[in-house]
């Protein structure tokens, strides 16, 4: 039988990752994420979990012992956060071009500088273009479920990348929640054993791994990872389907939409955000607002489809993103929107809202005034100006 | 058996057709220690000379018998930690788990990577061949680069005049991370070398091993490729490059050096010392007789 536990999204995030039965997890402290890597430590430690521990110098030697081990054809988990994901991009965008799959948990955290060790999605919208999947949780249960899911689309033979688990620090790191821990049988049952061995160092059958290449041989590399990529878009809603049958939770796929059927305006959210921004929907509804929620849940794969098909008979849209893009003016998530919505009538009304960096609130109030203004706006086709989710506001 | 018979009696790793120069140290210590492993071995060679020179293959071809990877100049020993923890965990605990790496890959990039493997005692064998440069990227400075060298980042100009400092010794360096074994070799030295790559091997099952190889650079260094070897002698022979190893905790000179030759004569002999002042070479000088000194007290403590 499944148990229901209160606990923080470190606690299950570390617990999610024993449940999958990792080889091999290497840990290196760095705030919000410092309690998983403590507590696989003890699980290790305790003899819980079967699972060799490598406490390394630092997040650039975790993905590399972790590539490692992948190329002995381990399953493997860390987790990071900010500036360990940044000293660790080199092994990084390495994983995912030799396309070994794992499943890292992502504590999303602001970037420096200036100095901060706060939350926000900086961090991983940053290296968005590295090659990996990556999918932003709303709350702790989505966490466990979702840590599980990437074992299974990262290992899944049309697809062989690895799986990025982003979820807000300290929002969702240290919040305490009830989450549904299902029991190992259940958990091997959903999950097979780890097979891949397209990249396996192994003296039995020789071979070079990522030996130097040309140019015409790296472009047929890139273009099957874009292609398995665009498979994995598939896969996603496939495991979803799964993990539904198994244990009862479905979290639509690639996007969630709430509220969205007869909506005039759609609010887009990433992440932890989303919570509020529901409550947000269900008041300004009560109010008379046609509004509705989308939550993008995969940022890469990036579902263009599904999020035009879902815009496409609505009025206007505001995103709010946790993180900037630097040269647009806006949110990182709002150009790609905008970029899904080009093949559409685009009399959209449409801007960008940014908030909750550096650990800043996004609040109840904030999303109620991003609904406003689309309201007030949704007949005005265009793009207005950046809205940035202050205090003052 | 004698060190000959064992070279003659292991099968070379490596393709015939590898682009290294004539005379390259770095060709040589890959192609013996790779030898004395044997087969069942897990390499990596990370960028450098040796892989540049093909050896870890080009498009779908591979320069090796044996399962070779191109790690990243800076993650050799961290990504070879965690080859190794999954053969440990398999059970397979006879694979060899060999780190070829240039210097610049072991002193500097990645030095950080290889501290932390020494220091958790990841069982590899991890051989430094010490060219003294960035011999594949045109010859820059590294942090084992002799003082007075020219390099292409150190030239020899109107104002500075090569290297302005002493290089990092990272075999002592390595020694202070308490690990199995710990030795410095030089091809010049055959049966030393060979004596020290197997004490390597068997030390790597227990633990981390490390063995820094001098590795003499014609094209970089400047002097013809026929002179390799005893350009690899003088070094030993004047202290520049003392052969030592450390088992157990304990030190030992390998090659007690009765009577040591001036560093003049090794420096001499290198183009790229070829405009060092009498007090550079005095001061090079004190630096070899200092190293070996020290070497020596710590060989009899």
């Amino acid at each position: 039988m499944s148990k229901i536990k209160a606990m923080t999204g470190n606690t299950t995030a570390a617990i999610a990752a024993s449940l999958c039965r990792p080889d091999l997890i290497a840990a290196y402290p760095i705030t919000p994420q410092s309690s998983v890597a403590e507590y696989l430590s003890e699980l290790v430690h305790d003899g819980i979990l079967d699972a060799n521990l490598v406490t390394t110098e630092s997040e650039h030697s975790v993905m590399s012992v972790i590539q490692g081990a992948a190329c002995a054809g381990a399953r493997t988990f860390t987790a990071t956060s900010a500036q360990g994901l940044a000293f660790m991009y080199e092994p990084y965008f390495q994983m995912s071009t030799m396309r070994l799959p794992m499943v890292m948990a992502l504590v999303t955290r602001e970037m420096i500088s200036p100095c901060t060790v706060w939350s926000g999605q900086q961090d991983a919208m940053s290296v968005r273009d590295a090659g990996w999947i990556q999918v932003f949780v709303e709350n702790n249960q989505e966490i466990m479920d979702m840590i599980i899911q990437g074992y299974m689309i990262a290992e899944h033979d049309d697809v062989l990348i690895p799986v990025n688990v982003c979820y807000d620090g300290f929002y969702l790191s240290h919040l305490v929640e009830g989450v549904e821990i299902p029991t190992q049988k259940e958990v091997d049952a959903f999950l097979p054993p780890v097979h891949f061995n397209h990249a396996v160092l192994d003296p039995d059958d020789p071979i070079a791994v990522d030996s130097l290449t040309s140019g015409e041989v790296l472009m047929r590399y890139r273009k099957t990872h874009l292609e398995a990529m665009e498979k994995a878009l598939d896969i996603i809603e496939e495991v979803d389907k799964k993990f539904s049958a198994s244990f009862g939770r479905s979290y639509g796929g690639a996007i969630e939409t709430y509220q969205c059927e007869d909506a005039d305006i759609v609010l887009i959210t990433v992440g932890g955000m989303t919570g509020t921004a529901r409550d947000a929907v269900d008041i300004a509804r009560a109010n008379g607002i046609k509004v509705g929620l989308l939550k993008l849940r995969f940022v890469r794969p990036f579902p263009a489809k599904r999020i035009a098909k879902a815009l496409s008979d609505k009025k206007g849209f505001a995103v709010v993103d946790r993180s900037v893009c630097f040269g647009w003016s806006t949110g990182p998530m709002y150009t790609e929107i905008r970029a899904a919505l080009t093949n559409e009538n685009c009399d959209f009304s449409h801007f960008s809202a940014i908030g909750g960096l550096g650990g800043a609130d996004i609040s109840l109030k904030h999303m109620l005034i991003v609904i406003e203004k689309l309201e007030k706006e949704k007949n005005q086709p265009g793009q207005k100006d950046t809205l940035w989710l202050t205090k003052e506001l | 058996m004698s060190y000959i018979e064992t070279i003659r009696s292991c099968d070379d790793m490596v393709t015939p057709g590898m682009s290294a120069c004539q005379g390259c140290g770095g060709e040589l210590i890959l192609r013996k220690v790779l030898q004395i492993a044997g087969k069942n071995t897990i390499v990596c060679v990370p960028p450098g000379c040796m892989s540049g020179a093909g050896v870890v293959g080009w498009n779908y071809q591979t320069g090796m018998k044996i399962p070779v990877h191109i790690p990243l100049l800076t993650n050799t020993a961290s990504f070879l930690a965690g080859v190794s923890q999954i053969y440990q965990r398999k059970g397979r605990t006879d694979v060899n788990i060999i780190a070829v790496a240039g210097d610049g890959a072991t002193a500097d990039g990645g030095f950080q990577a290889l501290s932390g493997a020494a220091e958790r005692n990841e069982k590899m064998l991890y051989v430094c061949y010490d060219n003294e440069g960035y011999m594949n990227t045109g010859f820059q400075r590294s942090s084992t680069t002799t003082k007075g060298s020219r390099t292409s980042t150190t030239p020899l100009g109107k104002v500075i005049n090569g290297k302005e400092q002493h290089q990092k010794y990272m075999p002592l360096i390595l020694s202070m991370h308490h690990l199995d074994y710990c030795a410095t070799a030089s091809p010049s030295h055959m049966a030393d070398m060979v004596l020290k790559i197997e004490q390597g091997l068997a030390a790597s099952k227990k633990g981390f091993a490390y063995l820094h190889i001098f590795s003499p650079c014609p094209t970089g260094w400047l002097f013809e490729p026929n002179q390799s070897i005893q350009i690899a002698r003088k070094a030993v022979a004047s202290n520049i490059f003392p052969l030592w190893e450390m088992k157990d905790g304990k030190y030992k000179i390998t090659f007690e050096n009765k009577k040591p030759i001036p560093a003049a004569d090794f420096l001499h002999s290198i183009g790229k010392f070829k405009k060092l002042s009498a007090e550079d070479i005095e001061e090079i000088q004190k630096e070899a007789d200092r190293r070996y000194k020290l070497i020596k007290n710590l060989a009899l403590a």
